[in-house]
């Protein structure tokens, strides 16, 4: 830590314009230093001071390209660990394997038959690549992709107080916008943090006056991502904000800091409130999505239903009135006599203190209808309950008048009053419990002393996060892209870069790509094609006998001498289902949809919208995604888990869901082979596992279908169940 | 469906023994949790924490009433002077400003049952005859004052879910594996109050319970959609082995591909083995009558405990049994009391008759019986004659499984508030059936997320009730 503490350090370096770069040159050198007094750096977790030399807070150099055939750079980094450890890859996946493998990859979609036909046609040597830049211009790429990054941010429709829940589908919307025009990382996660682009945040006016820019139409959806931390307490926000940045974007878990000082990373208590202070001045603000039209006449419609409701609630009240106030009185005179004179007096006569006091009594004087009605005699009670029909029936019938519900979102803002209020260490974590004697400054982890604040204290955090010189920002980011194609990370601990987490398996190919995502521009869409294209992306994932050497030698496979198989998250597996159905809804965008809505039309939409997040009283993640790994969205997922389950076995065989899909394709089918069973054998193989099948699998299938076009939901059955659909292979 | 469990063939891997390969190929974590869930009958030593200690119990039943449970209403009473009096509640629940509270009588009566003389109120007459099994504790206590997050604390050991932690039971399972291979080694019965009372968190969805229920489908989707013949459906198992064949070939060291065929012989064998294990066909009517299934309140929960029984003589280590869940949970009585009187009517005689019937089974010495809420309730109302929530001090009880019956531990304040004598936070009770499973408390962690996890922060076995 005493590295890096640059309070202590000579500031020479530091300018006013550039304090960022200037302070990582001056970390460089202090990890330089730390680095000679002890050389070589190792990950035990009981390491040391924290943070010294730790390999993913040293800056990011470029490695030399190491000498090799392979054009892709990606392959001469891997290829230096076979030579040293006695490997031979595997040789390249069959054209059809690879095929499929690239399309759910990118798209979450498998290639039809028309393009399964034209990529075997095609015999010049980019036609791989070609089917990459078609598949990575689809907007269906940025919809499979959104749903990676929605799990790191942990996107859900719904949490416990989620006020930001209606309309929060457009955050969502802006993500996939986003990846679909490449929008740079750095940019990406600008405006998820403040809503600007870095470049739009203050305009000079003819006379020289600075003022802030209007954000861009639309970016204020990515606050979407700030605004779903919403919770209970006021300070939920921050909190939430603090945690999920870190882990997201820094891969740091700063999350433990929060109770006590964080035991294996460099991130002290105090730092982690810091950062939580950035947020701290934030507020949920409603934003309403209709047109001028709709809210006038949303507002006609209020007035009509108050207008019908006020004689009959005006009755209503001047009835109850004296039986309310009779329970109250007898209410008062139960409480301690010096609480009495505090409930005695009028709202604008008590003091703060009284005002708590009379707010913690409510509850005792809330006089509730039941009690109301105790106290009446019959007589009574029937003429209330009559004047409590009317009043229900006042806007009931055919002449009812609907106040429609405008669409909304929930975005956020600074709010100037809280910006002047100081933020606290919290104990354990409590917002109810602020520590006033230890007060926290606005700033983040490894800060170099006053931050520049002017632009607004997240936009500093954001330049400072997002700047090339972070040694965190694009490793975590590249390693994610990584993890995404191969199915694990460089750096197997996605969201932990702290000791705890380990090194990466290639560390010099790791800040390779780094840095040329940075020299890219931060185009995630250069790293996709760049890591897709590799040697390595392209091998088989065959693991049998003819292999026993590598699997000795090598058997967790870190040297990536062979594709790792993956199993296919829910969402393909849902979409793959409807693909072959032959129903699937390719639209774009829009809220979420719940496949268990009962008697609405059929909603094939892709997996990606479908409804996920936790009530404490309703299941609101629909099975189908339950049955395979996808959690509530309450926390970050950086990794789906990919268990292999009796239960889930139990869904893919008898689960109405998955017979709904098998009748659909059976009827597709017969529908596009006119009973062909030839043909309809040879679709369903395409449809389902993208290839024709073999000579003898279609021998068997027809012996299996009979003769019978009927039997094709039941063939479909079988291939639904099939490991070869549930596997990318 | 006569001989689907043996259709998915081991596709031949090799000559490796199962164990070694599993620890080299999975290598930690997923090899040994396959090794929990998948254990073969006799294999029950390869798992992955214990035991640690010879066990006293072999199953756990853990009845969980949802919504929390009147400890001053039904086991633990108090002398109702203070009723009708104000008090203090400084510090309850988020009041920090000074608060005062109306105590509210209890209108039970209170009879002291058996050789122990435990006092049992009138809402659990049967209860009390079987009170010399039982060990009282009195002197519970947990941090959260709501349902939502005291449900959490109570079933994963930790406030707050910064991290997927695991339900208690999925613990166990994790710990001890399975010792019936047809069976699930963690089920739930009834509903629970949240998703998190099921969930196998960050050990992984094989750990995690298995909704199971009395009746027709005891488990989700475990038979084919109506009108599909089991004849076609063997047929259609006997094609999938021979077309996943190349593909297992191709993949065959790879554990996941393993795990899959070992997956859908388990769907098969549970198709056998979950109707036979629900069927109450076999048992006679005198022992259906002891669970009260021939009375209308109580049918519904003796049910499930003969069920919970029948899964605890087949092997399942950790049957948990939600009573009144959904929501806040049913026991919730803010308004009145008195709406305990109907849920302790439906739970009083099974409950008792669960552990009667373990009993002369000679079953009660190694089946651990809890009782437990998320908390407890107030002295005083809100106003109403209902009771709020007190997570400082309720009561949770304990039978067999090597518990010392017919005793009392811990007592709270005068009026039942705070827990006094004895405090056990809630990781003690987790702790304490840890023990009688055979497991270290100490020992129960695991490495997540780049760091250890511990089920058990703080806490200890209750020793003074362990026989």
């Amino acid at each position: 830590m005493e590295a890096f503490n640059l309070n202590r350090v000579p500031l020479r370096f530091r300018s006013r314009t550039q304090p960022l770069r200037a302070w990582l040159w001056t970390l460089s050198l202090c990890a330089t230093v730390v680095l000679a007094r002890n050389p070589t750096p190792t990950p035990t977790p009981k390491a040391k001071a924290k943070g010294d030399g730790w390999w993913s807070l040293k800056p990011v150099v470029r490695p030399a390209l190491p000498d090799g055939a392979p054009a892709n750079p990606i392959d001469r980094f891997l290829q230096v660990e076979f030579r040293r450890r006695g490997l031979q890859p595997v040789g390249p996946a069959e054209k059809q394997t690879l095929l499929r493998r690239v399309h759910l990859d990118l798209v979450g979609l498998p290639p039809t038959p028309a393009e399964q036909e034209a990529f075997l046609a095609d015999t010049s040597p980019d036609a791989y690549g070609k089917v990459v830049d078609r598949l990575l211009a689809d907007p269906q790429h940025a919809v499979r992709y959104a749903r990676h990054w929605l799990d790191v941010l942990r996107y859900a429709d719904t949490d416990e107080r989620m006020t930001a829940a209606p309309g929060i589908h457009l955050w969502r919307d802006w993500v996939i916008q986003a990846l679909h025009e490449d929008v740079p990382y750095d940019q990406f996660v600008q405006v998820q943090l403040s809503g600007r682009r870095a470049q739009e945040r203050t305009q000079m006016s003819a006379t020289g006056h600075r003022s802030r820019r209007e954000p861009r139409p639309g970016d204020e959806f990515a606050l979407g991502f700030l605004a779903r931390g919403t919770g209970e307490s006021p300070q939920d926000l921050a909190i939430a904000a603090a945690d999920t940045v870190s882990t997201a974007f820094m891969g740091m878990t700063v999350g433990c800091a929060k109770c006590h000082n964080h035991m294996y990373d460099p991130i002290s208590k105090r730092e982690y409130y810091a950062m939580k202070a950035l947020f701290d001045p934030l507020v949920l603000r409603k934003v309403t999505l209709a047109s001028a039209d709709e809210r006038i006449a949303a507002g006609k419609a209020q007035a009509e239903v108050a207008r019908r409701r006020a004689p009959l609630e005006k009755e209503l009240e001047e009835f109850t009135g004296p039986f309310r106030a009779k329970l109250r009185e007898d209410r008062v005179l139960m409480l301690p006599s010096e609480v009495q004179v505090v409930i005695r007096k009028s709202e604008r006569q008590r003091t703060v203190e009284e005002q708590k006091i009379a707010d913690d009594y409510f509850p005792i004087l809330r006089i509730d209808d039941d009690k109301l009605r105790e106290a009446m005699p019959d007589e009574a009670r029937k003429r209330y309950q009559e004047l409590q029909r009317r009043l229900n029936a006042s806007n009931s019938g055919t002449n009812a008048i609907r106040v429609p519900n405008l669409p909304v979102f929930h975005t956020v803002e600074v709010d100037r009053q809280r910006e002047q209020e100081k933020s606290y260490i919290l104990t354990s974590g409590d917002p109810t419990r602020p520590e006033l004697d230890h007060e926290v400054k606005p700033g983040w982890p490894f800060s170099s002393g006053e931050p520049d604040f002017r632009d607004g204290r997240i936009e500093a955090f954001a330049d400072w996060l997002t700047a090339p010189e972070n040694p965190l920002f694009a490793r975590v980011a590249v390693n994610r892209l990584w993890q995404w194609h191969f199915g694990e990370g460089l750096h197997r601990s996605v969201s932990d870069f702290g000791e705890l987490g380990g090194v990466p398996s290639h560390p010099e190919l790791l800040d390779w790509l780094a840095s040329e995502f940075v020299r890219s521009g931060y185009s995630m869409r250069t790293l996709h094609r760049l890591m897709v294209t590799s040697e390595a992306y392209r091998r088989a994932s065959v693991a049998d006998t003819s292999v026993a050497e590598n699997q000795r030698l090598d058997p967790g496979n870190t040297t990536l001498w062979r594709f790792r198989l993956q199993r296919l998250e829910a969402e393909p597996i849902w979409d793959l289902m409807h693909s072959a159905v032959g129903d699937l809804d390719l639209k774009v965008g829009g809220p979420s949809f719940d496949p268990g809505t009962v008697g609405e039309a059929p909603l094939q939409r892709r997996g990606v919208y479908m409804v996920r997040g936790y009530s404490s009283n309703r299941e609101v993640t629909p099975d189908f995604l339950q049955s395979f790994d996808v959690d509530d969205g309450r926390a970050p997922c950086p990794v789906r888990t990919q268990t292999v389950t009796a239960p889930q076995a139990l869904f893919l065989m008898n689960s109405a869901g998955v017979a709904r899909a098998c009748a659909g394709v059976g009827a597709r089918l017969r529908r596009d082979t006119a009973g062909d069973l030839t043909s309809a054998v040879d679709l369903a193989f395409r449809t389902v596992l993208s290839r024709p099948p073999s000579a003898a699998e279609r021998q068997s299938a027809l012996a299996y279908l009979e003769g019978d076009p009927d039997r094709l939901d039941r063939f479909a059955w079988l291939l639904f169940n099939l490991d070869e659909f549930l596997y990318v292979q | 469906m006569s001989n689907s469990a043996n259709l998915f063939g081991n596709p031949g891997f090799g000559t490796t023994p199962r164990r070694e390969f599993l620890h080299r190929m999975g290598g930690g974590f997923l090899g040994l949790a396959l090794g929990g869930l998948w254990a073969e009958a006799g294999e029950v030593q390869e798992v992955v924490v214990g035991p640690h200690h010879a066990a006293k119990a072999k199953s756990v039943i853990f009845l969980f009433m949802c919504g929390g449970v009147s400890h001053l209403d039904t086991f633990d009473p108090k002398d109702n002077k203070w009723a009708g009096t104000l008090i203090d509640a400084i510090g309850f629940g988020d009041n920090l400003a000074s608060m005062r509270r109306p105590v509210i009588p209890c209108l039970r009566t209170f009879t002291r049952h058996g050789k122990s003389g435990t006092p049992v109120s009138d809402w659990f007459p049967h209860v009390g005859g079987v009170i010399d099994e039982i060990a009282v504790v009195r002197s519970m206590w947990c941090h959260e004052g709501n349902h939502f997050p005291a449900v959490i604390e109570t079933s994963t050991g930790h406030r707050g879910r910064p991290f997927d932690h695991p339900t208690f039971g999925s613990w166990i399972s994790y710990a001890l594996g399975s010792a019936n291979r047809n069976l699930p080694t963690f089920v739930n019965l009834g509903r629970p109050s949240s998703p998190v009372q099921l969930t196998g968190g960050y050990l992984g969805a094989s750990v995690a319970a298995t909704p199971f229920q009395a009746g027709e489908t005891p488990i989700p989707n475990l038979y084919p959609p109506k009108g599909s013949s089991s004849a076609e459906r063997d047929r259609q198992m006997e094609l999938l082995t021979s077309m996943n064949r190349e593909f297992r070939e191709r993949h065959r060291v790879n554990t996941d591909i393993q795990a899959r065929a070992k997956a859908y012989e388990l769907a098969a064998r549970m198709q056998l083995s979950a109707p036979e294990a629900v069927d109450f066909s076999g048992e006679p009517d005198h022992v259906k009558s002891l669970y009260g299934i021939d009375g209308k309140e109580t049918q519904e929960f003796g049910k499930q405990l003969l069920l919970a029984r029948r899964m605890a003589e087949r092997g399942v280590r950790f049957i948990q049994v939600c009573h009144a869940g959904g929501g806040n949970g049913g026991w919730d009585a803010h308004g009145d009391i008195q709406a305990h009187a109907p849920l302790c009517r439906a739970t009083d005689k099974p409950i008792a008759g669960l552990i009667r019937d373990l009993k002369q089974r000679g079953m009660l010495d190694q089946t651990l019986v809890v009782w437990t809420s998320e908390f407890g309730r107030t002295p005083w109302s809100q106003n109403t004659t209902g009771r709020d929530h007190n997570p400082k001090g309720y009561t949770s009880w304990l039978a067999g499984g090597g518990i010392r019956g017919g005793m009392v531990h811990g007592a709270t304040d005068e009026v039942g508030y705070k827990a006094m004598v004895s405090p056990h936070y809630y990781s003690d009770l987790h702790a304490t059936i840890l023990q009688q499973m055979g497991l270290d408390p100490k020992r129960m962690e695991v490495q997540t997320l780049g760091r250890t996890v511990k089920l058990i922060e703080e806490g200890a076995p209750i020793r003074e009730i362990i026989a």
